[in-house]
């Protein structure tokens, strides 16, 4: 069942169009996550599923409602997580989350939350107090209290230390277990991959591809990139005259004693290549082969180079 | 209804911290005013004693100079030394151990009484003073010479509409008073614009709270700080300064209520009109100088140049002042003058409030 559907959305400012005719739906207790670029116009998408930004035309339905007829409604069953966050910086983490609770008709228990956030034990600290991956989890435990059906987090990792990212991992992790929908936008590709049920690529205000983060990358070509370290550049040079003359392989490169081989088979290229080695007397020093990975989807789908 | 009660306590209680935990609050809002308030009672708020050393020189006979030294010593406020030639009293006059030199004439008929003083201070007040003062002991040597009574005399009694009399320090307590409430109106909306800046105010439409009662937290916060400014200034006045106070309570919560109302109206429109914390304050600090100087705080209305004065009628702190003076140190009753204070504060008040809206909603349509 879908508990959130947007109908062909645009948005323009000026004569910037943000967001072009943009549709999906999420289904109950999936993570769904909107990656790409900076300015592509996730956060523009966001807010109009939020309702605080009113799209120029399309539609928006969240749990069955509209922002027209049931604004208060929808704020009672969803839960926000904005880019910047915004807290009363003068009040701890417990009355931060005891002022949202009282917004509420209903809300869980504020322990419940600063258990989940994992911040029980700076519950009595000022907010200002708080380093950056511990203000970004409160941010998201601000979006938790209501209980909420559907919950959305824009960007809730970016600018944090690795350790801090895990930790909001974690909780989405958390949040999935426990049914909760998860709308999640990101410009870490890993991140998306890793979390995410399903993932839709905006770029330049449009959709370009919608699907799990599995069949994203099957949709690729079988193309894989072969990397390889010899012992000195000699046998690098005669080893890549070897992989030229392999039919799978589609691009070779040479730097030094490393190889850099593009193969369609690349189990093929690579049984040549090692049999090459061992009958000329070489040795392999090092061998990897990469797997594709979303950002490869990105490249494949936009031609444009990704960057983080 | 009892859910509201709940939220607007529960807001009320965010913006009381969020206020008293602020330090620049406690700055700006408490200890700037005291400061302002001990600095001015100290430099003219003390006990106005008039003091100056004197040496009267030369013939000491004769009625005219008798009456000259007689009345010289009747002043009280002159210290006399008779004993010194004119040479030693210049020397003395020269190291300022001496304001002046009153030199007799040689003769006890005619002649000129010399005032001599030191050239550093001809400007000073005490200067000033001495030289009315030896015009009056001249009057009264050629009154004794002459044998003559004067036909006019001049009584001088100062008066004050109170039933004490109205001294400079109160004058001052309930200046300072009024500015420092004007000003956390002024200043206090500084929340304001950063919960705007941070993105808090978007992050509050995204839930359902009624965002009316959140400015009704935000104002009764405001009236929290007004009531811990006014005892606090009106104890350390009373106490340390002796100033007196003679409340009119209907007249004086009247006007604080409609003042403080009418202020944070005003700082509510700088916010609106301010895109920056840096624009805020800098056009908070803007009005409130003006204000400071052109509203009868510390100088009196009656003394600014013509061309200034209507710019005095129309500031809100003028008639705020005044409704603090007359609730807080005249006692008076909620007379003609004090239904005008309230009735332009409330206008300043309501004007500002519909501006700083309107500006508000055309600034979030174009979000």
């Amino acid at each position: 069942m879908h508990v959130l559907e947007v109908s062909r959305v645009s948005k323009s400012f000026g004569s910037v169009r943000a967001v072009q005719e943009v549709s999906f739906a999420a289904n109950r207790g999936e993570v769904f996550t909107i990656i790409g670029p900076n300015g592509a116009g996730k956060t523009t998408t966001l807010e109009m599923i939020e309702g605080l930004q009113r799209p120029d035309s399309g539609a928006v339905s969240v749990l069955g409602m509209t922002w027209d007829k049931d604004a208060e409604n929808i704020k009672m069953r969803i839960g926000v997580q904005p880019q910047s966050s915004a807290l009363f910086d003068l009040l701890t983490v417990e009355e931060n989350l005891a002022l949202f609770a009282s917004f509420y008709d209903r809300h869980r228990p504020v322990p419940e939350i600063m258990e989940l956030i994992n911040l029980t034990d700076h519950r009595r600290k000022l907010v200002k107090t708080l380093s950056g991956g511990q203000k970004q989890r409160l941010a998201i435990g601000l979006g938790l209290i209501n209980d909420p059906e559907i919950i959305f987090l824009d960007e809730p990792t970016t600018g944090l230390d690795p350790q801090a990212r895990r930790n909001i991992w974690d909780i989405v992790l958390k949040l999935r277990a426990i049914g909760k929908t998860t709308v999640l936008t990101t410009h870490y590709m890993e991140e998306a991959e890793q979390l995410s049920d399903r993932v839709c690529i905006i770029d330049q205000g449009r959709i370009i591809a919608m699907d799990t983060p599995k069949a994203l990358i099957g949709r690729l070509t079988q193309e894989r990139e072969i990397h390889l370290k010899l012992a000195d550049e000699a046998a690098a040079a005669a080893a890549e005259g070897a992989a030229r003359t392999e039919p799978n392989v589609t691009r070779v490169e040479r730097k030094g004693a490393q190889l850099r081989i593009r193969s369609g088979k690349p189990e093929a290229t690579l049984y040549h290549l090692l049999g090459f080695a061992s009958e000329s007397g070489q040795t392999v020093e090092q061998i990897s082969i990469r797997e594709m990975s979303l950002e490869n989807v990105f490249i494949a789908f936009t031609g444009k180079e990704w960057r983080d | 209804m009892a859910k509201n009660m709940k939220q607007l306590r529960m807001l009320f209680d965010a913006q009381i911290k969020e206020t008293f935990r602020e330090r620049q609050v406690w700055f700006w809002s408490i200890m700037f005013p005291v400061l302002l308030l001990v600095i001015f009672m100290i430099i003219f708020g003390g006990n106005s004693d008039f003091s100056a050393k004197v040496a009267i020189v030369g013939d000491k006979s004769g009625a005219a100079a008798e009456a000259f030294v007689q009345s010289a010593e009747a002043t009280g406020v002159l210290k006399i030394e008779q004993d010194l030639d004119l040479q030693e009293a210049e020397k003395r006059l020269k190291d300022k151990r001496l304001d002046a030199v009153f030199v007799l004439p040689d003769s006890s008929e005619t002649g000129d009484f010399g005032l001599l003083l030191n050239a550093e201070g001809q400007t000073s007040s005490t200067s000033q003073a001495l030289g009315s003062i030896a015009g009056q002991l001249t009057a009264a040597a050629n009154q004794a010479a002459t044998g003559i009574a004067p036909a006019f005399d001049l009584k001088t009694e100062y008066v004050s509409a109170s039933n004490n009399r109205l001294k400079v320090s109160d004058f001052l307590l309930s200046g300072v008073i009024a500015l420092s409430i004007a000003q956390s109106g002024l200043f206090g909306m500084v929340g304001l614009v950063e919960i705007r800046r941070k993105g808090l105010l978007k992050r509050l439409k995204m839930t359902p709270v009624n965002m009316r009662l959140f400015g009704v937290a935000n104002v009764g916060a405001r009236f929290a700080l007004s009531i811990v400014q006014v005892i606090l200034l009106t104890l350390i006045g009373v106490v340390a300064f002796r100033a007196n106070v003679d409340f009119s309570p209907l007249t004086f919560l009247l006007i604080f209520i409609v003042g403080t109302l009418a202020f944070s109206g005003l700082g509510y429109l700088i916010s609106a009109a301010s895109k920056t914390l840096e624009s805020y304050m800098g056009i908070s600090n803007l009005v409130s100088f003006i204000m400071m100087f052109l509203s009868g705080i510390f100088i009196d209305v009656n003394v600014l140049p013509g061309y200034l004065k209507p710019v005095s009628h129309v500031m809100p702190l003028t008639y705020f002042v005044d409704g603090i003076r007359g609730g807080m140190i005249y006692g008076s009753g909620m007379n003609a003058d004090m239904w005008l204070n309230l009735a332009v504060l409330a206008a300043w008040g309501v004007v500002s409030f519909i501006l700083a809206t309107l500006l508000f909603r055309r600034r979030s349509a174009s979000l």
